[in-house]
């Protein structure tokens, strides 16, 4: 390291590295001419700072006051927390917003036709489901009924036939005790 | 030093959102080097003081533009700068600084007032750029790159202005001896 390259104001201002002082350093303790203005520079240092620092008359202090401080809209703006809560929810508002909005720009002429045929095909195949529906359980509903009166007829007419029944019994048994009381009647007359 | 700079960062954070007292304490840190640079960028203590207290409120109201917390320090010598040189220009349309020189000369056995009296002398005979480079970097320590930042210059014009500016204090405040190599 040669005198020219040695910066000895960047050394006694502290503007070096540890390693650059290092060198610095070890030119010095070979060079007296260095030494020397190294010496100067040093002592006018010393003498800078020998200047104390004065104190200030008046200690600088802010009260609270509603002119300095933040807005509403500032401190939400600052609060990092509140920001990103806010974004999200912007974020979603807009997907949503935009879900919405795209429907009807996506759909042209064509697709407009499509989707009423596919509609109309699929309340026609609902209505007809519905109709075979309706036609089904009214036939059922007849059969139904049917079975019920025919049911009906049959038990009165079988509650008729033991009714029938029962009479020509009670008439059959009293022919039978009558020709019995007249067999007997006939029998005791030829007998005297 | 690292506990201060994170410290300072929460207090910036706790001013951000409105907390007057978290800015307060951080005025508090920061008031007394604000208030020397600019007494000695415009040599008048109530000026000085004025400009200090604009410089705060200024602060207060740009805080949330500070993009980088930990650039607390330049950003705010920044806007005292840019409020010196505004009152500067109001009072001496040249820019130049009011800061009188005053006779003195070499340091060596001199008295502390002497000695005081010889660098606001020497400091007083430097250009205001060449001025406003040693308070920045002697008297604040900031770096070659915060000082870039602060005086809005290259790198290169903050180096050549505070070089000239210790050859110019280095004849006045240490001069070669009888016999020296210079």
């Amino acid at each position: 390291m040669s005198c020219s390259t040695v910066d000895l104001k960047a050394y006694a201002v502290g503007e070096m590295t540890q390693r650059e002082k290092a060198a610095v350093e070890d030119h010095v303790r070979g060079c007296q001419g260095c030494r020397e203005e190294l010496e100067r520079l040093n002592l006018t240092r010393t003498a800078l700072l020998a200047l104390e620092q004065e104190e200030i008359p008046q200690r600088i202090s802010f009260v609270s006051d509603r002119v300095f401080e933040p807005r509403w809209w500032q401190t939400i703006w600052r609060s990092g927390p509140i920001m990103g809560f806010a974004s999200a929810a912007l974020l979603a508002g807009a997907i949503v917003v935009h879900g919405f909005s795209a429907r009807p720009a996506s759909g042209s002429g064509v697709d407009t036709a499509q989707i009423e045929q596919r509609v109309e095909g699929q309340v026609s195949a609902r209505l007809d489901a519905a109709i075979t529906k309706a036609v089904s359980d009214s036939r059922a509903q007849q059969a139904a009924e049917f079975a019920r009166v025919l049911n009906a007829t049959k038990q009165r007419y079988e509650t008729e036939r033991q009714a029938d029944l029962a009479t020509i019994r009670q008439a059959a048994d009293y022919y039978q005790k009558q020709f019995g009381r007249l067999l007997v009647a006939s029998n005791e007359g030829a007998g005297q | 030093m690292i506990f201060r700079e994170v410290e300072d960062r929460d207090l910036i954070a706790k001013a951000r959102r409105g907390h007057v007292e978290a800015y307060n304490v951080l005025v508090s840190r920061w008031e007394k080097r604000v208030f020397n640079y600019l007494l000695r960028l415009v040599g008048h203590r109530e000026d000085a003081l004025d400009l200090s207290q604009d410089v705060f409120l200024k602060a207060y109201q740009n805080l949330t533009k500070l993009d980088d917390t930990a650039k607390f320090a330049p950003w705010l010598f920044r806007i005292a700068h840019n409020e010196a040189y505004s009152l500067l220009r109001k009072n001496r349309p040249d820019g130049e600084l009011a800061v009188e020189p005053q006779t003195g000369d070499a340091s060596a056995g001199m008295f502390p007032m002497e000695l005081t009296l010889a660098v606001r002398g020497a400091l007083g005979r430097l250009s205001a750029d060449q001025r406003e480079a040693v308070l920045l970097k002697v008297y604040q320590g900031f770096k070659f790159e915060e000082m870039a930042e602060i005086l809005s210059c290259p790198v290169s014009t903050v180096k050549s202005r505070l070089y000239t500016a210790l050859d110019l204090l280095k004849q006045t405040l240490a001069p070669v001896n009888t016999g020296g190599t210079e």
